[in-house]
């Protein structure tokens, strides 16, 4: 048997070990607690129906782990991790980095916004000053 | 009476809207919300002898709706009547809508293209989606046929509610009837024949669609814990 055949029994091995019964618990109560999190946080009103999504599918993400490992497995098979929890936390880092990107695109627009308002309430505030000269200018001539 | 109308690139529809308008000879202020159009609807809008106010970028109906109620409100407006710059809803129509709440029977009124037969059709999942958020309505306490009507007349106590922060940016519909219902305002329909718009909406369709379901319940659930009902 080669090293690379042994490798890959070794790596069948260690991605076939036999299901924790904890690590499935505890996928399911996270999955369960953030639900719960988020719906209380857009109760209160803290966050916005609209930003949950993300969080809604992460939570459907871990109850789909929790309830078939099979799930990780494949996934760590595919992108040839060798244990299951390396895996986790691969897809942990890419969630990360995804939802940084989704913040610095918000952010920019956001950047963009505020400038256009700041310009706006600059023109604006020109104008009203104009106006009022023009009321003062009027007032003299008057009088 | 304020009449508020939220418009993103209507410009070819608004000259037919003014035009109803006239002929329903009504005594309003008319205040179109340009809501960061690309095209001339601005211009237009003054041209026709409307009140402008234009945001600088788009935020989406919710937000051109509420800059309009609090408009109103800063104008100490004690009636408010809101139509879409589509031109499917009817003006004549709003004499009828206000008249209930002049008589103080009642805080909003919506225009329900489904309380009587009156020819409306939509698509199937359209269809299905207003019967799921009537009956999800129902279980909240509102009795609504059209919750996502976007022709409604409302009072002073409706428009201070409707300017809080948790308003939402872009679809104010059921979760929004939840809300004020929660919060003691009372809900009334009236019958309304909508005609066709000139173009088709933008808000509902494709992935929205399914985005709209979606946050609908998740903003129904948040409504569900405001204030309490009478």
């Amino acid at each position: 048997m080669s090293d690379t055949e042994r490798l890959a029994e070794l790596r069948e091995l260690f991605l076939g070990a036999p299901e924790s019964a904890a690590a499935r618990l505890l996928a399911l109560v996270l999955s369960f607690s953030l639900v719960c999190i988020v719906m209380w946080l857009v109760r209160r009103r803290t966050l916005r129906a609209e930003y949950t999504p993300i969080w809604m599918g992460v939570a459907f993400g871990l109850f789909l782990v929790g309830l078939n490992l099979d799930v990780l497995r494949g996934i760590a098979r595919i992108i040839g991790a060798w244990t299951i929890s390396s895996t986790v936390f691969f897809l942990g880092e890419f969630f990360l980095l995804a939802i940084c990107l989704n913040y610095a695109v918000r952010l920019s627009q956001a950047g963009t916004q505020i400038r256009r308002l700041a310009q706006d309430l600059a023109l604006l505030r020109q104008r009203v000053e104009e106006l009022s000269e023009a009321g003062r200018a009027d007032a003299a001539t008057q009088i | 009476m304020y009449l508020i109308i939220p418009a993103l690139n209507e410009a070819r529809s608004l000259p037919h809207v003014f035009e109803a308008i006239e002929d329903a000879e009504l005594e309003a202020e008319i205040v179109v919300v340009d809501d960061g159009s690309t095209d001339d609807t601005a211009r237009t809008a003054a041209a026709l002898g409307a009140r402008v106010i234009r945001h600088p970028f788009n935020m989406g109906y919710g937000a051109a709706i509420q800059t309009g109620y609090m408009y109103a409100l800063e104008h100490g407006a004690d009636l408010l009547v809101q139509m879409d710059a589509d031109g499917q809803h009817d003006p004549s129509q709003i004499p009828a809508m206000v008249e209930p709440i002049r008589r103080g029977e009642c805080d909003l009124v919506i225009a329900s293209r489904f309380l009587e037969v009156t020819g409306y059709r939509m698509g199937w999942a359209r269809t299905a989606g207003r019967k799921l958020f009537e009956v999800l309505g129902r279980l909240s306490g509102v009795n609504v046929t059209d919750p996502t009507s976007g022709f409604q007349a409302m009072n002073r106590a409706t428009m201070e509610l409707y300017v809080r922060d948790f308003f939402p940016h872009d679809y104010p519909d059921v979760d929004v009837l939840v809300m004020a219902s929660r919060h003691g305002l009372r809900v009334r329909e009236c019958v309304s024949v909508m005609r066709s718009g000139l173009r088709e909406s933008q808000l509902h369709g494709g992935i929205r669609t399914f985005y709209y379901v979606y946050k609908m319940l998740v903003s129904m659930w948040a409504a569900s814990s405001d204030g309490r009902r009478p």
